[in-house]
């Protein structure tokens, strides 16, 4: 495969290695970083955790590292040996959202300012899968790309001191679901009753990079049998 | 056991902290000051990663239910036994049924208690370290009961640390430029490293926010992974240092990166404290 976007790489501390790309974040570099990750998953022993932005990835190690020169070269043989991202490893994930006013204290403005109905812009927020970026922010919290540029808009200018966990948000460029309670500057407009985050769980997370996500309408009805469900433990989103 | 009688302003379960899930958001968390942490365990011959209490600005009031032995690390927070006072840095027998009370933290702000065999709440995604959303608690509230492994009372070792003042008061804290620092214009660059920044009163375990502003002018990036110790610098130039709770990820320029050192350091200052960046090569 031809070689990728170079790469700058820095040493952040003595542990902790970063690996940045210049440029503007597409699904062409997902793909690779998603790639080059697993890569170093595989052949870096002494990495223990690789955490991922828009255009970087951050290698965390067991101890400091003293050959700085050999590690570089053999990062660098390795990106240069990656070959092409599978979609097959992706997961796509359809999580069910209710739209219903009640968990949608911002449905009714954001509409408005967007000059659309309310049934409009749920129309468009459902329409298309979402790809994960990465997640980062809060625990569970899923980087999305793919808003419609029709549902753009600017922040909050105050955010609120308390969003509910499982609000379906619209801020900027981005959406996103809040995984757990907590502060937020997004416009809600639904609610999910899957949880995005379980502590108690080996993999606390379903979704991973790079998977893709849709979101399902349900209504008020559903999203009270949904909890119910998801409470006793035989509900489970599956992935397609 | 041991009862909470009172629990202090912010005194919560740490250990080393939490590594493995940060590319899932969960923060590495962990004691602010991973040095004196470190003592007390190994004044108990306790294993690195045993979970200790760590008590900050003023100390709790604790019913201890079993005899055990504890040793006391960090700030000086004029911990007394029945009305008598207790030295930090070495091993202290506990009887049972004894009552262990602490004042306001002198010199440094975080005091840890480390008791013999470790704190044994409940592990999650392999740490004891409290957090808001992934431990059942946040911080130990009142009537809470800590468990201890009340079999395990002889393991410290004779040894007793000694410390100086000047220790408390070192203003210089190591850091590394950061991934964004050669952004900053001439001026911004020398002020990191020649002026003074104050500790203003939003501090916490997530993160310090200075007083001091820097003039700069650097484009906004887009959202990469951050770690304890990294400096971020909002659009209109305030710094914010980001501490054990940091997030796993962050959309400022990142400035500098404190070493581990300075962290510990940092750890045991607060809001009206000033120090200086001293700031050298990884």
């Amino acid at each position: 495969m031809e070689n990728g976007p170079p790469f700058r790489f820095f040493i952040t501390h003595p542990k902790v290695v970063l690996l940045e790309w210049d440029t503007e974040p597409d699904d062409a570099l997902l793909n690779r970083l998603i790639e080059f990750r697993k890569a170093i998953k595989k052949e870096f022993v002494e990495v223990i955790q690789i955490t991922q932005g828009y255009c970087s990835l951050m290698l965390f190690h067991d101890k400091a590292i003293n050959t700085i020169d050999r590690y570089q070269t053999r990062l660098n043989l390795l990106y240069s040996s990656l070959v092409s991202f599978s979609k097959k490893n992706s997961k796509l994930w359809r999580i069910p959202v209710c739209y219903s006013e009640a968990w949608a204290p911002d449905l009714n403005a954001l509409s408005k300012s967007l000059n659309m109905t309310k049934d409009t812009l749920i129309e468009k927020h459902v329409s298309v899968r979402y790809r994960v970026q990465f997640i980062g922010f809060l625990p569970g919290f899923l980087y999305l790309s793919g808003l419609p540029k029709i549902l753009e808009c600017a922040r909050k200018d105050q955010p609120v001191s308390h969003v509910a966990k499982g609000s379906v948000a619209i801020g900027g460029k981005q959406t996103g679901i809040y995984p757990v309670n907590s502060p937020g500057g997004w416009h809600l407009i639904g609610k999910t009753p899957y949880p995005l985050f379980k502590p108690q769980e080996e993999n606390p997370c379903f979704a991973q990079a790079g998977d893709s996500i849709q979101f399902e309408p349900i209504t008020l009805k559903n999203y009270w049998e949904l909890e119910e469900r998801i409470k006793n433990k035989t509900f489970k989103i599956r992935p397609e | 056991m041991i009862e909470v009688l009172h629990p202090g302003i912010h005194t919560s379960i740490q250990d080393m902290g939490r590594m493995g899930f940060q590319s899932l958001g969960v923060p590495i968390g962990g004691a602010m000051d991973q040095n004196a942490m470190h003592w007390a365990n190994y004044l108990l011959n306790n294993p690195k990663q045993s979970a200790v209490l760590e008590m900050s600005f003023k100390g709790p009031k604790l019913l201890f239910h079993e005899a055990t032995t504890i040793a006391l690390t960090g700030a000086d927070m004029q911990a007394k036994v029945n009305g008598v006072a207790l030295q930090n840095h070495k091993a202290i027998q506990i009887k049972e049924n004894t009552i262990l009370e602490f004042g306001i933290a002198q010199q440094g702000k975080r005091t840890y208690l480390a008791i013999a065999g470790g704190i044994q709440s409940p592990v999650v995604l392999g740490s004891r370290s409290q957090y808001k959303d992934i431990t059942p608690q946040t911080v130990i509230g009142k009537t809470k009961l800590i468990p201890f492994n009340k079999t395990q009372i002889n393991g410290q070792k004779g040894a007793r640390l000694s410390f100086t003042a000047s220790d408390w008061d070192n203003k210089l804290i190591p850091a590394y430029k950061g991934p964004d620092f050669h952004l900053l214009p001439k001026k911004a660059q020398t002020q990191l490293k020649n002026n003074a920044f104050t500790i203003s009163v939003k501090n916490s375990r997530m993160a310090y926010v200075l007083e001091e502003k820097l003039i700069h002018q650097i484009p906004s990036i887009w959202t990469v992974p951050v770690l304890p110790g990294t400096v971020q610098c909002t659009p209109n130039g305030t710094l914010i240092v980001l501490m054990r709770d940091a997030q796993t990820t962050g959309g400022y320029p990142r400035v500098l990166q404190i070493s581990d050192e300075g962290l510990n350091l940092l750890a045991q200052k607060s809001t009206k404290a000033y120090f200086q960046f001293k700031i050298g090569s990884v």
